[in-house]
């Protein structure tokens, strides 16, 4: 005890999580010229070795069907999701080593990625702005807590973002998804513009079909390569041609020279001083040693994702906070959401037999929202957009049709028939009762208390799916198609992967539990920029906003700090 | 992009010796060279050549390799050993030998031992069944939550399903059958049907 030691070097500040928002407060902070330290849970990850998009399907052990058996041991809850297999289930985590807990017949399922680059490496890159028909809606509408921002608070930063990560889409002028910076537009395949016409022609001054905005290049880029258009952008991508942390914002802070990134670094709580009232450090778990390590700064980011972030919060108890740090509204940990996904309707599309689409575009279409925008819906609040896109059927077809032999074979050899589907992703209301709290008694592979979940839909999400349905197959109808299939899924929440709420912000410290630049209301330096912030989820996809959001708060705190504010 | 300046992009990187044309005809040349006497795992002699026997019948040597070619039964075998659970696995092996059974009442003899014309007619009533066993399945009211279970559905639907993809997924199938580029030459979104996949 008595041997000296060298003082513990202070950050400015310390990020937690490397994934999309925590790419970004890296690059923000850096780029200021603030010394940053990066912790993240995971490994770090060799593009060279760990991507693996240009690995052909025979050259897979198992051809495309995933590794079973060992998914089934190791990762019964992540394989859930349809992107992974048998090369990038490393992307995802080892359910055991990472437990949750939830009640029977209420199952959330919680995906996961725990390495450098985080889940920015195999999410879906769909880039769309909010608009503020989603930043009124709850005030609107008498649910949970208003934003404390609207549609000119971020579009700034929307530029900002966009202009840095690249986007491609379409302009489209509708005022409930705002137009972006957009690079130029990927193309739609022939049956997509018989859809696209269709639903001009039917459904005029209502609905209407575009191109997806997507994070992906459509010409080079800030030193990024165009797409080249391989297909599986959930396994890398070696020319850096979407955007992922791991792609573009770490690179970026790593080039100030001012940016420390700490792998292997499992946060267990944060180090509060009841003197200041402020955070001094992070407590975290070696993930390779389990040693106990602290480090300080005069600023700490929680963006290790929207349950994650909340844990740590909630683990971080002390004699002010004895239900987590920075909780004396009580939010913490409430409000839980996730868009509610799986209705639509699918169907072929007749002619365009001797055309083909050339290549893998890593996108698909997009139906903005539609319902609750100029008219009032009697049976439901506001509204869902689709996704979707068309194809021709390929040779698995053949496992559903009759036939064997020459012929059989010859006809599976040539492409399908054109079919064309939509898939719906709807808002999920604000509810208390969607919550997560620390299990008693189930404890992660570091020793630190699980999250206990509980999650389920309500009578509006329900609506909103089986709506999809209808007008999805409406759509279709309208389009020529054959074959028309209406489909209502029953995918748990949390499968859509866009899990927000736990901390969010408002205007009111007794109500929320983060204010309108993402700081918590109890804790000057301190803030929560990933999907833990939202007050209330829209339908559109939330990484945008995430990234937008944390770049804003990177700001304010930057120019806070620079006037002794914390 | 152009797909030459990709792959000078690429050079370098892990992923680039499957990239160039080069390469995948050393790749091909290599697999050609394996030796047909695979250890296989599951599969005994007797099954191994039924089930060879059946790929091949599905997707038959054309102008294109078949099933035999592209060696479907050591990919069945792999997915018996290393994916299936015990269960699934012992209902295929179980289905090989009903067709045993089947053909020795219908022929007096095994399926590999029976004339061409025989196994023509075993196969052709698998598949009629099969198809009307998916009918059926279709028609059935809706099941809320899943689909009936894989070892639900008769033996000659594994069958079809592994042929199929252990055809269409070998580099053979995907490349001579599907015309499949890793790198696409370039994107299109309506580009004209290629005379060779009409």
């Amino acid at each position: 005890m008595s041997k000296k030691t060298v003082p513990p070097k202070t950050y400015d500040a310390i990020v937690v999580g490397s994934g999309i928002t925590g790419g970004w407060a890296a690059k923000e902070f850096s780029e200021k010229g603030l010394q940053v330290l990066l912790l993240e849970a995971g490994r770090a990850i060799d593009p060279a070795k760990d991507y693996t998009e240009h690995i052909p399907v025979w050259k897979k052990k198992f051809r495309d069907m995933g590794d079973r058996k060992k998914a089934n041991a190791e990762q019964p809850v992540q394989q859930t999701c349809g992107a992974v297999d048998e090369t990038n289930a490393k992307f995802f985590v080892k359910d055991k080593e990472n437990p949750y807990t939830t009640e029977e017949g209420k199952p959330f399922l919680w995906i996961r990625g725990r390495h450098v680059g985080g889940r920015s490496i195999m999410w879906g890159r769909q880039s769309y702005r909010w608009s503020d028909l989603d930043f009124e809606a709850n005030q609107r509408e008498g649910i949970a807590v208003d934003w404390p921002i609207r549609y000119q608070d971020i579009a700034p930063w929307y530029d900002y973002v966009e202009d840095f990560i690249g986007v491609s889409g379409q302009a489209e002028g509708l005022p409930q998804l705002p137009d972006g910076k957009f690079l130029p537009p990927m193309e739609m395949n022939c049956a997509e513009l018989d859809v696209k016409d269709a639903i001009a022609k039917y459904f005029p001054g209502e609905r209407k079909m575009t191109i997806g905005r997507s994070a992906v290049l459509t010409q080079p880029h800030r030193g990024r390569a165009a797409c080249h258009y391989c297909g599986p952008c959930d396994h890398g991508c070696a020319t850096k041609s979407y955007f992922s942390s791991l792609n573009s914002t770490l690179p970026a802070a790593l080039a100030t020279g001012k940016l420390t990134i700490r792998p292997n670094s499992v946060v267990h709580s944060l180090i509060f001083d009841s003197t200041t009232r402020k955070i001094t450090g992070v407590r975290l778990i070696d993930a390779e040693t389990h040693a106990t390590v602290e480090v300080h700064a005069r600023v700490v980011f929680l963006c290790a994702s929207t349950l994650e972030s909340t844990r740590i919060l909630l683990n971080s108890t002390t004699t002010e906070f004895p239900n987590g740090l920075a909780n004396s509204s009580g939010q913490l940990g409430h409000n839980l959401m996730d868009h509610v996904m799986g209705g639509g309707a699918s169907g072929r599309i007749p002619g365009h037999e001797d055309r083909i689409v050339q290549g893998r575009r890593p996108n698909g279409i997009y139906v903005p929202r539609f319902r609750n925008v100029n008219s009032k819906h009697p049976g439901f609040l506001r509204g869902y957009g689709f996704q979707g896109g068309a194809d021709r059927d390929g040779w698995d077809r053949g496992t559903g049709m009759a036939g064997f032999g020459p012929e059989f074979k010859k006809i599976l050899s040539k492409p399908g028939p054109w079919r064309f589907g939509f898939y719906g992703f709807g808002e999920c209301l604000p509810n208390f009762e969607n919550y997560a709290e620390l299990d008693k008694e189930v404890k992660d592979a570091w020793g630190i208390p699980a999250l206990r979940i509980r999650c389920n839909w309500r009578e509006n999400e329900r609506a909103l799916l089986k709506d999809m349905s209808i007008t999805a197959a409406e759509m279709l109808s309208a389009a020529g198609a054959e074959e028309i299939t209406p489909f209502v899924e029953d995918n748990a929440p949390g499968l859509t992967i866009h899990e927000m709420g736990t901390a969010r912000m408002g205007r009111d410290p007794k109500t929320s539990v983060l204010d309108a630049h993402n700081r918590a209301h109890d804790v000057k330096n301190l803030f929560i920029t990933d999907g833990g912030c939202m007050v209330s989820s829209s339908c559109v996809n939330p990484s945008l906003t995430y990234m937008a959001l944390t770049a804003r708060a990177c700001n304010f705190a930057a120019e806070s700090m620079k006037k002794g504010e914390i | 992009m152009q797909r030459r300046e990709i792959l000078k992009l690429l050079a370098g990187t892990a992923a680039f010796p499957l990239l160039s044309n080069d390469a995948l005809a050393f790749f091909q040349s290599v697999h050609e060279q394996i030796p047909a006497t695979a250890d296989l795992k599951t599969l005994n002699p007797h099954q191994d050549a039924t089930v060879t026997a059946i790929a091949e019948l599905i997707i038959p040597e054309t102008d294109t390799p078949g099933a035999k070619a592209v060696r479907v039964n050591e990919f069945i075998d792999l997915i018996l050993s290393d994916w299936m659970e015990d269960e699934d696995r012992n209902k295929f092996l179980a289905g090989i030998a009903d067709v045993d059974a089947r053909c020795q009442k219908a022929f007096g003899k095994n399926f590999v031992e029976g004339s061409a014309a025989e196994q023509m007619q075993m196969l052709t009533t698998l598949d009629e069944e099969l198809t009307e066993f998916r009918q059926a399945e279709l028609e059935a009211p809706r099941r809320k939550h899943k689909d009936r279970p894989d070892s639900e559905w008769p033996f000659f639907d594994s069958m079809k399903r592994l042929s199929l993809a252990g055809y269409f997924t070998s580099e053979v199938g995907a490349k001579q059958g599907l015309h499949f580029e890793i790198i696409p030459s370039q994107h299109s979104a309506c580009a004209p049907l290629e005379q060779e996949a009409k």
